[in-house]
């Protein structure tokens, strides 16, 4: 039997329509801690959608959300951020400019001092950076220096270091390594490994079936606003899940 | 294990952190981005010697650096409300009359008795209340910068005009002008205002989440956004800081000329705008400093200053000052 | 009909007439005046720095003009002038752009102890004043005078008891107000529309003049407190298709032609080469030691049909003024003051 507190983050039921198009018709999905749960599906399939209403940025019109087994409610990205869902952006939400650790920081400094006085803590937010990459591993010669100055899989594992650094329950990633190259790409790859360490449920959306097989631990297929099938990634094969995306296969659950 | 083998390999060390060293350095001056910040003083420095030593005796006389920094500290406030504006990716072009309304502001509270300081508090004001309806207009209804700005150069303009009837009002004040002639170890008093608003200013960039913000804001509003940093909010603020530092430089202006003049003044813009570009502040936004802005003030205060002194002729004197302010453009790349 | 009005030299040679330098007149070779003018962008001034310059090469002193960023720019011409008051030229000449703007700068000469020739508009007494400084001699046209003179030469061409259009110059402008008031004065019995301000703007007054052309087809005349604005009301009552005549102030180039040719009816002509050449010469008298006259007004002129062909063969071969003397006799006051060694 399945425990409900058994799964850092659980959807049930979740409805959404945008207008006369109804982009969610009831999904129902759950996402372990310490797993990564992947959501695939075609283009139109409701992957945005779902993620958009786990994050905050839409709210759902009908359905639920339970962290750790409890109903929440939230209505914006901040909100959601305070129940421990922090998102990866596709295009990673840095600021070029800033340092590495101000964007690391971004919107959540330190600061000392008090009352209309604070400033920041940069000494602080500095050596908190250096924790923050060192906890997954990543090398980065300098937290000081500006973000675009970096390649592409470090600017990836940035915005990764921050929410998992910030994330303390559910940390979205949309195709994090569809603009890298190989060799980025693994690295990235592993380091998402080693998130799973922290505890953080992790929940990937993808194209790339290989790297789904590679990494997910629990998959779930959506097609038209539904849930079509969800499996342990052991238990299936990229035939299957081709099968299941199309409509080809009618889908298990 | 020889003594010989260890000062090697010390002196090996020392040539190796010497390397990376002399490749920071390299690599420093490779970066355009660098220049963007350093440049201006350069450029500041090769102005300063090429007028002393051309007229030794008129240009590097204190008479004469007291007047480049008395020059200079109406347009380095300015400059400072408009590297705010600029950081975020917009502009103000209303500063120059928001400075007019503010000074007719100032004559009223004047004729009608209020004491200097007053005045320039409610000058302050009005200049906030201009900056907050651009900021507004501006983060809320969406409105182009460029525009909206535009707009309220003339609304203020206009403004100042009605209320003052387009007559000047004479300010006659001893602590005004004593304010405006006064000076510490040459250093004038009104340029002693300036930097405080600049040392003020550049602590608020760089160490409060506000100038963090405000440069998140301007380098990718997007991602600012999905940080949960209100762009509405920091938008507002840094259009209320020129308009209140315009408003403010009301007093300073009132001061130098003995009046609350309500005439356009366009110069004050131009040179604002040139100080920002001029002084490394990335037109894109999320760039910039407040001391280059303050010391590219100072390099087109002393470049006009020293045309003059050498007796160049006020046609040549617009034609340099543009090719400066081109050339340093040039150099300096903030193209995203 | 000849209005010739002649300058009347007001000398007052007495109490206001400062000295500058105690000691054995200085050689005019060594004699270094700055002087500062509005924008240079206005043909007038570039009259008056013409004025300047030849003058200064005709007695063989140096002479450094220099002109404000722009014609509204009254900080940077504050700025220009502090920049000079530091260098120990012998004589200062001054225009200000507001009637305040420059008396601070007119404070820290006077400290230094040399003389300030205060050309064409007048510096405000007040602040001058309160600023310490002092002004050794002045020397413009009486505006008002001016004015007086167009409003009488507009009765005479259109009779009284009509409507009169008035087109002022900046708003709050002391020489645009004392022409205006002059006018009204010298055509008093007339009704008057107005004054629009459009700072001394060509495009500014033709759409000022239009709008008033519709709200009062009546409009017998106009007088504008510039030539520039002249010539744009000028446009405006042609393509009205009205026979108007229209008044403009300053004796420009083409205002002359304009009037030769029928679309303006006449412009009070000034000489601002004649400023430029007394400023220059006060001047001298100061460095040199002498006593200066306190106040001059220099010649103005009301060209019409009646005398614009011997205007016109004063015309400047550079620029945009007449560069010679008016048409009549002037006195120059300050020629036979000055000292050549």
């Amino acid at each position: 039997m399945i425990q409900k507190n058994d799964f850092a983050i659980e959807c049930i039921d979740i409805k959404k329509s945008f207008g006369s198009v109804e982009a969610l018709r009831g999904v129902s999905i759950q996402a372990r801690p310490g797993e990564v749960t992947a959501i695939i599906g075609d283009n139109g399939a409701g992957k945005s959608t779902l993620i958009k209403c786990i994050s905050g940025v839409y709210a759902s019109d009908e359905g639920q959300i339970k962290i750790d087994g409890e109903i929440v409610h939230f209505s914006t990205p901040e909100e959601s951020r305070t129940f421990g869902i922090e998102t990866v952006y596709q295009t990673l939400g840095l600021i070029e400019d800033l340092s590495i650790w101000q964007n690391l920081f971004l919107n959540r400094e330190i600061t000392k001092g008090f009352g209309p006085f604070r400033i920041l803590n940069k000494a602080k937010m500095k050596e908190e950076a250096v924790k923050m990459l060192k906890n997954l591993d990543v090398y980065i010669p300098s937290i000081k220096s500006r973000t675009r100055g970096l390649s592409g899989g470090q600017r990836q594992a940035v915005a990764i270091c921050r929410a998992a650094g910030w994330g303390s329950r559910v940390v979205i990633m949309d195709e994090p390594t569809a603009a890298l190259g190989v060799r980025e790409t693994a690295k990235v790859e592993d380091l998402i490994q080693r998130m799973k360490s922290q505890g953080l449920a992790i929940l990937l959306i993808s194209h790339n079936f290989d790297q789904v097989l590679r990494l997910a631990d629990h998959i779930w297929v959506m097609r038209q606003g539904n849930v079509m099938a969800g499996m342990r990634a052991k238990d299936t094969t990229g035939d299957e899940l081709v099968a299941l995306i199309t409509g080809a296969s009618a889908g298990r659950k | 294990m020889s003594n010989g083998n260890i000062r090697s390999t010390a002196s090996a060390k020392a040539e190796a952190v010497g390397q990376t060293r002399l490749t920071r350095i390299k690599e420093k001056i490779k970066d355009p981005f660098f220049w963007s910040d350093w440049l201006v003083v350069v450029a500041f420095i090769a102005v300063v010697a090429f007028f002393g030593a051309l007229a030794p005796e008129s240009f590097l006389t204190l008479y004469n650096l007291n007047n480049i920094l008395v020059a200079a500290s109406i347009p380095a406030i300015i400059a400072v409300g408009q590297t705010f504006t600029v950081a975020t990716a917009g502009i103000d072009l209303s500063v120059s009359s928001t400075m007019t309304f503010g000074a007719v502001i100032f004559g009223l509270a004047f004729t009608n008795g209020w004491p200097i300081w007053e005045c320039a508090l409610f000058s302050t004001i009005a200049g906030l209340l201009v900056g907050l309806v651009n900021g507004f207009i501006i983060a809320k209804r969406k409105i182009n910068d460029f525009i909206v700005t535009l707009g309220m150069l003339s609304v203020a303009s206009g403004a100042a005009l009605v209320l003052s009837n387009g007559r000047p009002r004479q300010i006659i004040s001893a602590p005004l002008a004593t304010l405006a002639i006064g000076e510490v170890a040459n250093v004038p008093y009104l340029m002693f205002i300036a930097l405080a608003i600049v040392l003020i200013a550049h602590f608020t960039l760089f160490n409060t989440r506000f100038g963090t913000h405000v440069l998140a804001t301007g380098g990718d509003p997007e991602a600012a956004r999905a940080m949960g940093i209100s762009i509405v909010k920091i938008k507002i603020a840094v259009y209320a800081i020129s308009g209140a530092l315009a408003g403010f430089a009301a007093m300073l202006t009132i001061s130098r000329i003995g009046a609350a003049e309500p005439a356009a003044n366009t110069a004050i813009l131009l040179n604002s705008v040139a100080a920002v570009v001029l002084g490394g502040v990335s037109l894109f936004g999320g760039r910039g400093t407040i001391l280059g802005p303050f010391v590219a003030t100072l390099l087109l205060q002393s470049l006009t200053n020293g045309l003059t002194v050498i007796g160049v002729a006020a046609y040549y004197q617009y034609l340099s000052i543009g090719i400066v302010v081109i050339l340093s453009a040039a150099l300096v790349r903030t193209d995203k | 009909m000849l209005v010739g009005l002649v300058a009347v030299s007001v000398a007052t040679l007495v109490a206001s007439g400062t000295t500058a330098g105690a000691a054995a007149p200085k050689k005019l070779k060594d004699i270094r005046i700055a002087a500062v003018v509005k924008g240079l962008d206005n043909p007038f001034f570039i009259g008056i720095k013409e004025g300047i310059e030849e003058t200064a090469l005709k007695y063989g002193v140096t002479a450094n003009v220099q002109a404000a960023p722009g014609l509204n720019d009254d900080i940077g011409q504050a700025n220009k002038l502090d920049s000079l008051a530091g260098q120990n030229y012998d004589c200062y000449i001054v225009i200000p752009i507001s009637s305040n703007n420059l008396s601070q700068g007119i404070g820290k000469i006077t400290k230094k102890g040399k003389a300030v020739i205060n050309i064409d508009s007048p510096v405000d007494a007040a602040s001058l004043k309160a600023a310490g400084g002092k002004i050794t001699s002045f020397a413009g046209t009486d505006n008002r005078a001016a004015g007086e003179a167009g409003g009488k030469s507009m009765i005479k061409l259109i009779g009284s008891g009509k409507k009169i259009g008035l087109i002022a110059g900046l708003a709050g402008n002391v020489t645009s107000n004392a022409r205006i008031d002059g006018f009204k004065a010298g055509a008093a019995g007339s009704t008057f529309v107005g004054p629009v301000n459009a700072d001394w703007d060509t495009t500014k007054a033709l759409d000022a003049a239009n709008a008033m052309l519709v709200a009062n087809p009546d409009i017998a005349g106009f007088f504008a407190a510039n030539d520039q604005m002249a010539q744009g009301i000028a446009r405006a009552v042609a393509a009205a298709k009205k026979n108007i005549p229209v008044y403009g102030v300053d004796g420009i180039a083409d205002a002359l032609k304009e009037v030769k040719a029928g679309a303006m009816a006449a412009t009070i002509s000034q000489y601002p080469y004649v400023m430029g050449k007394m400023g220059v010469e006060a001047c001298i008298i100061a460095a040199q030691g002498g006593k200066v006259p306190a106040q001059t007004i220099t010649p103005y002129y009301v060209i019409d049909k009646s005398n614009i062909d011997k205007a016109l063969t004063n015309t400047s071969t550079r620029g945009y003024f007449p560069n010679q003397s008016p048409p009549g006799a002037y006195v120059d006051p300050y020629t036979k003051l000055i000292k050549k060694n």
